[in-house]
């Protein structure tokens, strides 16, 4: 190649590189997670497992367990979850974390307890991340035919006010079957960024109100245990409502 | 023409004392996951290949892996008693006892932790322990590795199964628990009840299965769920027989082996043991943590009538102020009876999970 041929193509690369388009980098997308978190409280108190509350006849009681299901939770045709598990003892407050945009989520109903449409599906069938998989429902499903526990509330208590203060009472509290499953809604969410696009709106779960809502009150001394099993009806009712009245907007 | 000759005689010396060239073709695993089980999840960084589970289960028959090379894996979880230890503690290659009993190796896939006090999270951790531990296997890993890799046909093995030179504990723990994952148990007599009672398809040797199941066991099995009965399903429930929890199952009313809280540090773990599956349960006995109980009717009974109070009772036992379920003779029959349907014969005979040498 002689001196002319490589001069001519030294200046056409030099002018193709120059006149090349600015290079303007494309916008990450990013993808918005919503967060709903549920805070434990036992009236004006963050509550945690094994705190001693006192109850308004006096009872001390220590919340051992607190499990629940939501499902469907959805704003008119925006889904924004099939199902979700509150697990205190193993996932802390958090409730559900999912892709989702904000502005479509200012309210939400759905159910507390799992929606027949899926309560008496195989547990193993449901993909390895869903809170309906067996793996992750684990002490939350009884069996097919009932199916997932809907709420979960054990808890140790003492109710004689004497010089032992020893909490050797059990209560618990296991209520599921689809006649007993609540409906829930919330308007007016004030979804939070977080940071990285982790849009948070809190709840809180009030177990001064389960335990005394309005006339509606359970007490431990005599009103400790429901499996909802035949002839626990009347409480398990009880219990499940006074549960579902206990969330709110935090 | 001299020299040609000269390099041609040097390349086929060279090539004929090269090392023997092991290739890197690993070759996928599909694991058969019966119908009504969940999905296993794989550690992204451990894929199942045939090359891994072939070393694994080698290596969990090795006796080198101890310091004297006198037990492997397989000596305290032997096939012929469910992959556990007939004896209430297994003894090390220096004489000591264990204080715990060996666990059952099955479904391990499906653990969420390991060990009694759930003090390994996963598998391939759980795996490392045995091998320096003083009072079992008692050998430094650098020295075991040295043993396999003295070995030519491990050499070759491990690359086959991981791709690259060289052995360390990790990649020994990683084949381990490929083997242990392809141990799956799902074909009992309970799992025909269980895929019977919730309208799953019987194959033709499942109905013949059926076909054989007692009376006596279906009202075991009732018996077993049922919250006035025996009310075992709280803690052994699902395909897999268990939940993943730590309960104090009431066996003694103060503790000497603390459980969970040596792990976690917290007063209320103590006294708590992982729940154990009860797949198996008629050949993995003795029984609980510190294998107390030789025979299923102690453990029976302590359900029934020995339960012992304490502040970290699970409150699932819920007659535990009573002692316990207070099951009648004929109800501990039962009960006994449906346990034995939990035993899967092809799983302990399976040739796949025998010692290959």
């Amino acid at each position: 190649m002689n001196w002319k041929l490589r001069t001519i193509f030294a200046v056409i690369l030099i002018t193709v590189v120059a006149c090349k388009d600015d290079k303007v980098e494309d916008p990450v997308p990013t993808t918005m997670y919503l967060r709903i978190t549920m805070q434990p409280v036992f009236g004006a108190s963050d509550l945690s497992l094994n705190d001693t509350v006192t109850t308004s006849e006096g009872y001390k009681v220590q919340f051992t367990n607190l499990k629940c299901y939501f499902s469907s939770l959805k704003n008119g045709t925006s889904q924004l979850t099939q199902a979700a598990l509150f697990d205190y003892e193993s996932n802390g407050i958090q409730v559900l974390k999912v892709p989702g945009d904000p502005s479509k989520f200012s309210s939400l109903s759905g159910f507390l307890g799992v929606d027949p449409e899926l309560n008496h599906d195989d547990p193993s069938a449901f993909p390895n991340s869903s809170p309906l998989n067996i793996m992750i429902a684990n002490d939350m499903h009884w069996d097919w035919n009932p199916g997932y526990i809907f709420i979960k509330v054990e808890a140790k208590v003492d109710t004689i006010p004497d010089a032992n203060t020893v909490l050797d009472h059990f209560v618990i509290f296991h209520v599921g079957t689809d006649p007993f499953i609540q409906t829930l809604s919330f308007s007016g969410l004030n979804w939070t960024n977080n940071g990285n696009d982790v849009y948070t709106t809190p709840l809180k779960l009030d177990l001064q109100k389960f335990l005394q809502n309005g006339s509606q009150i359970i007490d431990l001394k005599t009103e400790y245990t429901s499996h909802t099993m035949s002839g626990q009806e009347v409480l398990s009712e009880k219990v499940i409502q006074n549960f579902a009245a206990a969330i709110s907007v935090y | 023409m001299k020299y040609l000759f000269f390099i041609f005689v040097s390349m086929v010396i060279f090539l004929s004392c090269k090392k023997d060239k092991v290739g890197f073709t690993p070759t996928p695993y599909e694991l058969e996951i019966p119908s009504h089980f969940p999905d296993m999840i794989i550690p992204e960084d451990n894929p199942m290949t045939v090359e891994g589970i072939a070393l694994g289960r080698k290596l969990f028959y090795e006796e080198r892996l101890s310091g004297d090379n006198t037990i492997s894996c397989a000596s305290c979880h032997a096939p012929a008693s469910g992959f556990s230890d007939p004896n209430q503690f297994s003894v090390g290659i220096d004489g000591i006892p264990g204080t715990r009993n060996s666990m059952a190796l099955i479904n391990l896939g499906w653990q969420n932790f390991f060990f009694w006090d759930g003090r390994s999270k996963t598998l391939e951790d759980q795996i490392l322990e045995p091998v320096p531990n003083p009072i079992e296997m008692h050998q430094e890993w650098k020295d075991a590795v040295a043993k396999l890799n003295a070995d030519k046909t491990y050499r070759n093995m491990f690359f086959r199964a991981f791709g690259e030179s060289g052995i360390d504990s990790l990649k020994v723990s990683k084949a381990i628990a490929q083997f242990l994952r392809t141990m799956i148990s799902g074909s009992s007599k309970f799992d025909v009840m269980y895929k019977w009672e919730n309208s799953l398809p019987l194959n033709s040797n499942e109905q013949t299965i059926y076909a054989t199941i007692t009376a006596e066991e279906w009202a075991g099995y009732d018996l077993f769920k049922s919250l006035n009965g025996a009310d075992c399903f709280h803690c052994h429930n699902g395909p897999l027989m268990q939940v993943q929890k730590f309960s104090n199952n009431g066996l003694d009313a103060t503790f000497t082996d603390h459980g969970r809280r040596d792990v976690t540090g917290n007063p209320s773990d103590d006294g708590k043991f992982k729940v154990p599956t009860l797949r198996n349960i008629a050949l993995t006995g003795p029984y609980m943590h510190d294998g107390r109980f030789n025979t299923l009717d102690e453990v029976i009974e302590h359900y029934s009538s020995g339960i012992q109070m304490s502040s970290t009772i699970d409150p699932m036992i819920e007659y535990a102020s009573q002692g316990g379920v207070q099951l009648d003779a004929f109800e501990k029959d039962l009960l006994k009876k449906f346990l034995l349907t939990l035993t899967d014969y092809d799983f302990i005979s399976n040739p796949d999970f025998q010692d290959p040498d």
